[in-house]
């Protein structure tokens, strides 16, 4: 019985790494016209050029980047795009890093706006403004407030592709029912105003927001302040601006009107979705991003708005998402560079955004017929939109990943803590953030 | 016990090769990176010998993660091994019941914990959670649980041993099945009180399970990484952060690729030596015939 | 082997056989034992579906999220029986991907990892179990260390590695590395080590070699650990999503974790119900191994000794 076993497991063993290197096409998804697994280095071997492009997009968001692949590679004939899901962003990026570190990176690839610098410094993107003024591509249709995170050093190195502002959810039916106004809190007083109605003790609380960096970012923009100075070198949120936000969210914990929730990031972002679903919260903070399905959880139970987050001194919030970049150990380039082009002009651009709910990343997406015509639908979208007036840059500097992290920690320390004021905490985490910028 | 020649070497060389390559291999490679300074995509790697050993030793952060790691491994490892002989011993029966028992004890280890981590958030949400509704019914207040520094540890400890309490009763199942029944039909003969048949033979001749399960338990726990990255991502404020989620957020996240080398350095040299420990103090006591 | 679990003593006969079951022609009698008998059975079935159910919640809320709407999906606490059952959540889940290669990705690998297992693991367990020879502890301590290597340490070195030597697109990553298991290795030491010397010697009194002994006598007693370990081989395999995400750069090779995983949603508005109609289609073959093996090892079990 155990030789048998043996002997099947040999067989079983040869077979497997026989069928591993055979080149057949598997999936029904016709992502490539030919079969080929291995990109060759020069592209004149076969009569398509491939490229490979490594995405960190599941559910609706992977769907839609398939469909624009899959458009890609039906609209011509030199190029084939292979699109492969390499995980979360932080998984792509580990793995495009493993990948340039075994001499095979992909040529394209997607990366988390505040990591853009840190992939920047050391080379590893390519320099698309030559590309950009010999195709004369129209940097200025995109919006301002998108290409922000896109320069390093002066070149531009990666185009916006799905991004996102953070907005404010409303429970329109609730504020109504309140007698408050259905547009909702415009300013830092008038969102504590309208928490204090909404909340009923101990069954439902006004606000909710998770305690991440990047809503942390928008209170201090709208406070008129920034996490770093100008150029990058110095810590400018140990300052009255940096503090006001966490004053401002500790006055409302305390006072039982803000509910904080458990777990971090996405976690957090979820739990503080049910609440708002199950109208134990009245207001809340998310992301543009998944708008569409936030709309559809609403539907029948109540009326659900979004505004801009309400302004202190002014309104202001960071963009967030994800840029499209060319990895400058590519070996396809010119192939490499006609996608991305392809991918992020205006047709294209209003199809991701109208699939996902991601921003259109250009005026001339956001003029389509079909935009305006969702807009004229469905104004709940046309907030994101509006507020990127208003929109700032993420900090880039390549240690931002682990500084945003230490700062996070802090404000956790001082929500959660009430003999911490703001100000410590503000103070200690600059503390720990000017190490990282020695 | 039986000496003997070349046989021995000849039956572990497939595995022992396989092993080291996988593990001396990248071992070593850990400890070459620990000595330098990358982001892992510079051609150039600089050399900078032992200072990240010294920035460890001195972030008070990193003595929080090896603070968290040994009591969670602590943590898990008592509640987790108990919980799972307590299961073993009453669920080892034959009969449809048990056997469903068997199976839902067990269902925790097989389902991935992304799909219930959301349901745990919930279950322990201090206001509205199912958890907290049975403390206060029970009169003794909200818990904290994952929102709150000094508890979120012990918290994702409970998830921990939630999922692996089933495993470790299977195991033990598995080695209690292991006893030839002679010796527990001897003992019956020898009129002994059932006390008296578990210390003196079922514990001792399940004394090697029970000691690999210590074992595996506790390397598992020093390692944990998925739990964290799925509940807590080492929040709040660094409570249940714990050394291979530091150095793979060290690693992937902030690019710091030595520092997190030496950090798993660290992780290897640590469990090692508890390995060590454990063969070298309570091997003795385990009796296998 | 009986089917009433009554305990056999060496000969097979029953040890201390119960009247109750031999008589044909029994009077029922109640006695104070006997309703103590009762008592105690109710408390056992109570108590059983107690710690049951605090163990298996979640696992039904899983279940039951799968039939879900969209909208009952985040309603808490939860709606345990939905409105209506939302089969076509299977269904979009399933189309979500190439579900049929993933699934059979995720076979071959978990298959071909654990038969590897088995012809590595059993003759290194046995030698480490029955020898001694020199540098068994330094060897036995190389085994462990492996147990103690993450694989979120261990991916790049051997990324890099399977990359220059031209492996990536094949199953190799995916099975090679776990070929050899220091879990299954030490396991299997352990239920070795409880083999009586007298049994072993008995056989090699007989002439049989080291290889029959080992899978004639050695393997046969201790199945239960066996089916324990073949349990968790492919369980631990088959819901692995790091490993093969990050040891295949394309769709061909990945496997049903990593699908389920896509059905995620990076900033909201996630479809739970499809998630987890996901989830449970990943978990069903594990709940058909986990029975399968279950009465592998808990069958009431007697080894009578060598012929």
């Amino acid at each position: 019985m155990k030789v048998w076993n043996v002997l099947l497991g040999i067989a079983l063993l040869a077979t497997v790494s026989a069928c591993g290197r055979e080149e057949r096409p598997i999936n029904p998804q016709p992502t490539a016209a030919t079969g080929g697994a291995q990109a060759e280095p020069s592209g004149t071997t076969s009569s398509a050029t491939e490229i490979e492009f490594w995405y960190p997009y599941s559910g609706m968001a992977g769907k839609t980047v398939e469909e624009l692949v899959r458009r890609f590679n039906a609209s011509q004939s030199e190029i084939v795009v292979k699109a492969s899901y390499q995980g979360d962003y932080y998984e792509n990026h580990a793995k495009v890093l493993a990948a340039i570190a075994a001499g095979r990176p992909p040529d394209v690839t997607i990366i988390e706006i505040a990591s853009v610098g840190a992939f920047a410094r050391p080379g590893t993107l390519e320099n698309l403004g030559p590309y950009v003024e010999r195709d004369g591509v129209d940097l200025n249709d995109f919006w301002p407030g998108l290409m922000l995170n896109s320069y390093w050093d002066g070149k531009l190195v990666a185009l916006p592709f799905f991004r996102s502002t953070p907005i404010m959810y409303m429970n329109v039916s609730m504020l109504k029912e309140a007698g408050l106004d259905p547009a909702g809190p415009k300013t830092w007083e008038e969102l504590r105003r309208y928490a204090r109605a909404l909340t009923i003790k101990d069954k439902r609380w006004g606000f909710t927001t998770p305690i991440d960096i990047w809503f942390y970012e928008s209170l201090v923009f709208q406070s008129g302040g920034s996490i770093l100075s100008e150029d990058g070198t110095k810590v400018a949120f140990n300052s009255p601006e940096g503090a006001a936000p966490i004053r401002f969210w500790k006055e409302m914990i305390e006072e039982g009107i803000m509910k904080f929730p458990p777990g971090e990031k996405y976690n957090a972002w979820t739990v503080a979705d049910t609440d708002f679903f199950n109208q134990q919260v009245g207001m809340m903070f998310s992301s543009t991003g998944g708008l569409a399905g936030r709309l559809e959880q609403a539907k029948g139970k109540f009326e659900l708005g979004t505004a801009f987050l309400p302004k202190n001194k002014e309104y202001a919030v960071p963009t967030g998402g994800a840029n499209i970049v060319l990895l400058s150990k590519s070996t396809k380039k010119e192939a490499a560079w006609k996608f991305i082009r392809w991918v992020t002009s205006t047709e294209q651009a209003a199809f991701g955004s109208m699939s996902t709910g991601y921003l259109p990343t250009s005026r001339s997406a956001a003029e389509t017929p079909e935009m305006q015509q969702r807009f004229k639908e469905i104004p709940q979208f046309q907030v994101a939109l509006d507020q990127l007036a208003y929109a700032r840059p993420r900090p880039m500097i390549p240690a931002y990943k682990e500084m945003q992290e230490l700062i996070m920690t802090e404000l956790q320390r001082a929500v959660i803590d009430k003999n911490i004021s703001a100000e410590q905490a503000v103070a200690q985490a600059a503390a720990k953030a000017e190490k990282l910028l020695r | 016990m039986v000496r003997a020649r070349l046989a021995p070497y000849v039956m572990i060389a497939p595995a022992v090769t396989l092993l080291g390559v996988f593990t001396v291999y990248p071992a070593v490679d850990l400890i070459r990176l620990s000595l330098t300074s990358w982001n892992m995509i510079d051609p150039v790697k600089t050399f900078v010998g032992f200072e990240h050993y010294l920035s460890l030793a001195a972030d008070p952060d990193f003595r929080r993660v090896l603070v968290n790691t040994f009591l969670y491994t602590g943590l898990c490892v008592a509640a987790g091994l108990t919980v799972g002989l307590a299961l073993a011993l009453w669920l080892n029966r034959g009969g449809a019941l048990r056997g469903f028992a068997q199976a839902a004890v067990f269902s925790p280890h097989i389902v991935s914990l992304v799909s219930v981590s959301l349901l745990w958030l919930w279950m322990m949400d201090p206001q509205f959670g199912l958890l907290n509704a049975l403390l206060v019914s029970l009169g003794l207040g909200r818990f904290p649980w994952l929102t709150h520094p000094d508890t979120a540890l012990a918290s994702l400890a409970l998830v921990q041993v939630w999922k692996n309490a089933g495993y470790n009763a299977l195991v033990l199942i598995a080695g209690l099945q292991n006893i030839p029944k002679e010796l527990h039909e001897a003992a019956e003969l020898d009129r002994a009180s059932p006390w008296h048949k578990f210390v003196g033979v079922t514990l001792p001749l399940l004394s090697p399970t029970a000691f690999f399960l210590l074992v595996v338990n506790s390397i598992d726990s020093f390692k944990v990484f998925d739990t964290i990255a799925v509940m807590t991502q080492g929040g709040p404020v660094n409570a249940t952060n714990m050394l291979v989620y530091y150095v793979y957020e060290n690693a992937f996240e902030y690019f710091k690729i030595g520092y997190a080398s030496a950090a798993g350095v660290v992780l290897l040299v640590l469990v090692f030596v508890m390995t060590f420990l454990y063969f070298g103090f309570i091997s003795k006591k385990i009796h296998y015939r | 082997m009986n089917r009433l679990n009554v305990r056999t003593g060496p000969v097979g006969l029953p040890a201390s056989a119960p009247l109750s079951r031999s008589a044909s022609h029994t009077v029922p009698v109640i006695t104070v034992s006997a309703l103590r008998n009762a008592a105690s059975k109710t408390f056992d079935v109570i108590l059983l579906s107690l710690v049951s159910l605090v163990f298996v919640f979640p696992f039904a809320w899983m279940a039951t999220t799968a039939l879900k709407s969209l909208q009952e999906t985040l309603v808490f606490p939860p709606i345990w029986i939905p409105e209506r059952l939302h089969w076509e959540n299977f269904l979009e889940a399933w189309k979500s991907g190439p579900f049929p290669t993933y699934l059979r990705n995720s076979v071959m690998v978990a298959v071909s990892v654990l038969l590897l297992q088995l012809v590595t693991i059993i003759p290194a367990a046995y030698a480490f179990a029955r020898f001694r020879f020199p540098g068994k502890r330094a060897l036995f301590g190389l085994v462990l260390a492996s147990l103690m290597m993450p694989s979120q340490i261990t991916f790049v070195p051997v990324y890099v590695l399977m990359s220059r030597l031209g492996l990536m697109d094949t199953f190799v990553p995916l099975v090679v590395p776990f070929a050899a298991s220091a879990f299954g290795i030490f396991l299997m030491r352990q239920a070795f080590m409880q083999v009586p010397d007298e049994t072993a010697e008995a056989a090699r009194l007989d002439n049989a070699g080291e290889w029959t002994t080992m899978w004639r006598i050695f393997v046969p007693m201790a199945k239960p650990m066996l089916a324990t370990f073949a349990l968790f081989s492919l369980i631990a395999h088959w819901n692995d999503y790091f490993w093969p995400l990050v040891m295949t750069d394309s769709d061909r090779l990945r496997t049903l974790a990593v699908g389920i995983a896509r059905l995620k949603d990076i900033e909201g508005g996630n479809a739970w119900q499809v998630i987890m109609a996901g989830n449970v289609m990943l978990v069903l073959p594990i709940l058909a191994a986990f029975f399968a093996a279950r009465r592998h090892i808990v069958r009431a079990f007697t080894y009578t000794g060598l012929k």
